[in-house]
């Protein structure tokens, strides 16, 4: 039995607004500045980026720390084929990169041509957009250090 | 009910159009510290927190309790997400009840929130999907041909709605977390005000607020050890039906009348209007105060208007109707029921303020929600039961 399949497109979209907050706000305005931005929390560990609770305590967390743009690959993996809107047009790799001076680590796609040249434990430093603008793009990518 | 359940903390933030210097996160945690405060509670005093808000294309953050955990002290706890459209606020609190009533926790911390500035709600709700009718006009354009209908079946004078919209707006002056403060309202300045969804007028209607509402509910040995006075609660009751249906009756719907007698058998109620000292409603077009007047027993049907109309549910009346202001002057939606819910316990409590009902032992919470399809309510008191 032939059955007809009634099809149509639908698209729905909108520009919603976010309300950052302190410590979300202090990171993407440090971003804007260059810094990357962290806070404290009630155990001394330092996250970044800055939160604005205490994953342990739930209290409000509130000393903004600045930490290096150079730190170190505690885990990756390789993106042989990059899709439209990711941080590189070229093959990279996803890396979890701990800042110098922070406690825990944060999602950057790492320039470093091919996946037999990064491994964990590498050190990398930020590469920064020459006009920036309190996004995360602001943050374009890591490169390795030699 | 099982086990007896107080509600020992209110907290609410200021309703405002925008609220940009708060996330989500910084908004709820601003009504969850405050309800904390009230109880004398902190976060490691909670056994359980209880999300509610409404559909999640509001903000556009899809299951926004997934990411809450940290900022309402939920971690290492269970955490349950409440979503029953506009009735919300109030389902919440009634699952939230029934955790302590079943003995499964003792403190609950409740908290529900909206924040319509990170996105436009009467887009949200008219958006037409393919093979269907579409309205594309919000909550008003669905609501406005229900009224008409109630005008003409109750054979209503027209300005029973600019009634309602003045004296909710002369109750909000009272209430400083209210989001509409309109000093000069006048029943000509709501009549002249521009038609949306005839017979609705701009200041027949509810403003868009972000905001959020939090309460904490003990078991009565935890109740003992609070601060400020508990509300008791004496029943709690949610029902459903569907939006469209053959034989439904959309102006005065089954299942809000069903979840009133439920809710007042619970509590000992025979005569609501008697009994009932004082009640905050779900009432974000004016018009629905005279009609759920009816739905839920204060008056028979088709009487309602006639309370509005003679000063009944005024602030000075014998049933005084929202003298918080109501959704008419702060809608913050998924909060709006949990604002019902908590301004009734405030004011059995004693802590109502400059809108305190003069011995106000009994009161009505009432929230609905989806196609007035959905129900919650509960009965609070001064005094356990």
């Amino acid at each position: 039995m032939k059955t007809d399949v009634l099809t149509a497109p639908h698209s729905i979209e909108y520009t919603y607004t976010r309300s950052t907050g302190p410590m979300i706000g202090a990171f993407m305005t440090g971003l804007r500045d260059g810094k990357i931005i962290g806070v404290r929390g009630a155990d001394g560990r330092v996250h970044v980026p800055a939160i604005d609770y205490d994953p342990v305590t739930s209290e409000d967390l509130s000393e903004l720390v600045e930490v290096a743009d150079t730190g170190v690959v505690t885990t990756w993996s390789w993106n042989d084929q990059p899709r439209s809107g990711q941080p590189l047009e070229h093959p990279f790799a996803w890396a979890l990169v701990r800042w110098d001076g922070a406690d825990t680590a944060m999602l950057v796609a790492v320039d470093c041509g091919d996946a037999s040249t990064i491994s964990t434990g590498a050190k990398v430093k930020a590469r920064w957009a020459d006009e920036r603008t309190g996004t995360i793009h602001d943050l374009c990518c890591c490169e390795l250090q030699s | 009910m099982s086990n007896r359940v107080a509600v020992v903390g209110v907290g609410q933030t200021k309703y405002a159009a925008k609220r940009q210097d708060v996330s989500i996160a910084g908004l709820l945690r601003e009504a969850a510290t405050r309800a904390l405060d009230d109880a004398g509670m902190t976060w490691a005093d909670i056994d359980a927190v209880v999300i509610g808000k409404a559909p999640d294309m509001f903000e556009g953050v899809m299951m926004p309790e997934l990411y809450l955990a940290d900022a309402l002290g939920a971690v290492g706890k269970p955490m349950l997400r409440v979503h029953t459209a506009g009735s919300v606020g109030g389902s919440t609190g009634v699952m939230a009840t029934h955790l302590v009533s079943s003995g499964a926790h003792k403190r609950v911390l409740v908290v529900c929130f909206e924040k319509q500035s990170e996105s436009n709600a009467t887009w949200a709700l008219s958006i037409r999907l393919p093979f269907t009718g579409g309205s594309v006009t919000g909550a008003g354009g669905f609501f406005a041909p229900v009224i008409r209908a109630y005008m003409r079946r109750a054979n209503a004078p027209d300005d029973i709605g600019i009634k309602v919209a003045v004296k909710d707006r002369l109750n909000a002056l009272n209430n400083p977390y209210a989001h509409l403060k309109l000093p000069d309202i006048s029943e000509e300045m709501v009549r002249e005000s521009p038609m949306l969804w005839d017979p609705i007028r701009y200041l027949e209607t509810c403003p868009s607020s972000d905001g959020a509402c939090a309460i904490v509910l003990a078991d009565e040995d935890s109740a003992k050890g609070t601060p400020n006075p508990p509300a008791w609660i004496h029943g709690t009751a949610v029902r459903s039906e569907p939006t469209m249906g053959a034989g439904r009756d959309v102006v005065n719907p089954h299942a809000g009348r069903d979840c009133a007698k439920d809710v007042y058998a619970q509590a000992g109620i025979t005569d609501p209007r008697r009994d009932i000292d004082c009640a905050e409603i779900y009432v974000p077009f004016s018009w629905y105060e005279p009609m759920w007047m009816e739905n839920l027993g204060f008056a028979a049907e088709g009487e309602g208007w006639k309370m509005v109309d003679d000063g009944s549910t005024s602030f000075t009346g014998d049933m005084p109707i929202n003298p918080s202001g109501g959704v008419l002057s702060s809608n913050p939606i998924g909060a709006s029921g949990m604002c019902r819910f908590a301004e009734a316990a405030l004011q059995v409590r004693g802590m109502a303020g400059d809108h305190q009902v003069d011995g106000a032992r009994t009161a009505l919470g009432h929230a609905y929600g989806g196609g007035a399809q959905f129900f919650a309510m509960w009965i609070v008191g001064s005094e356990p039961r």
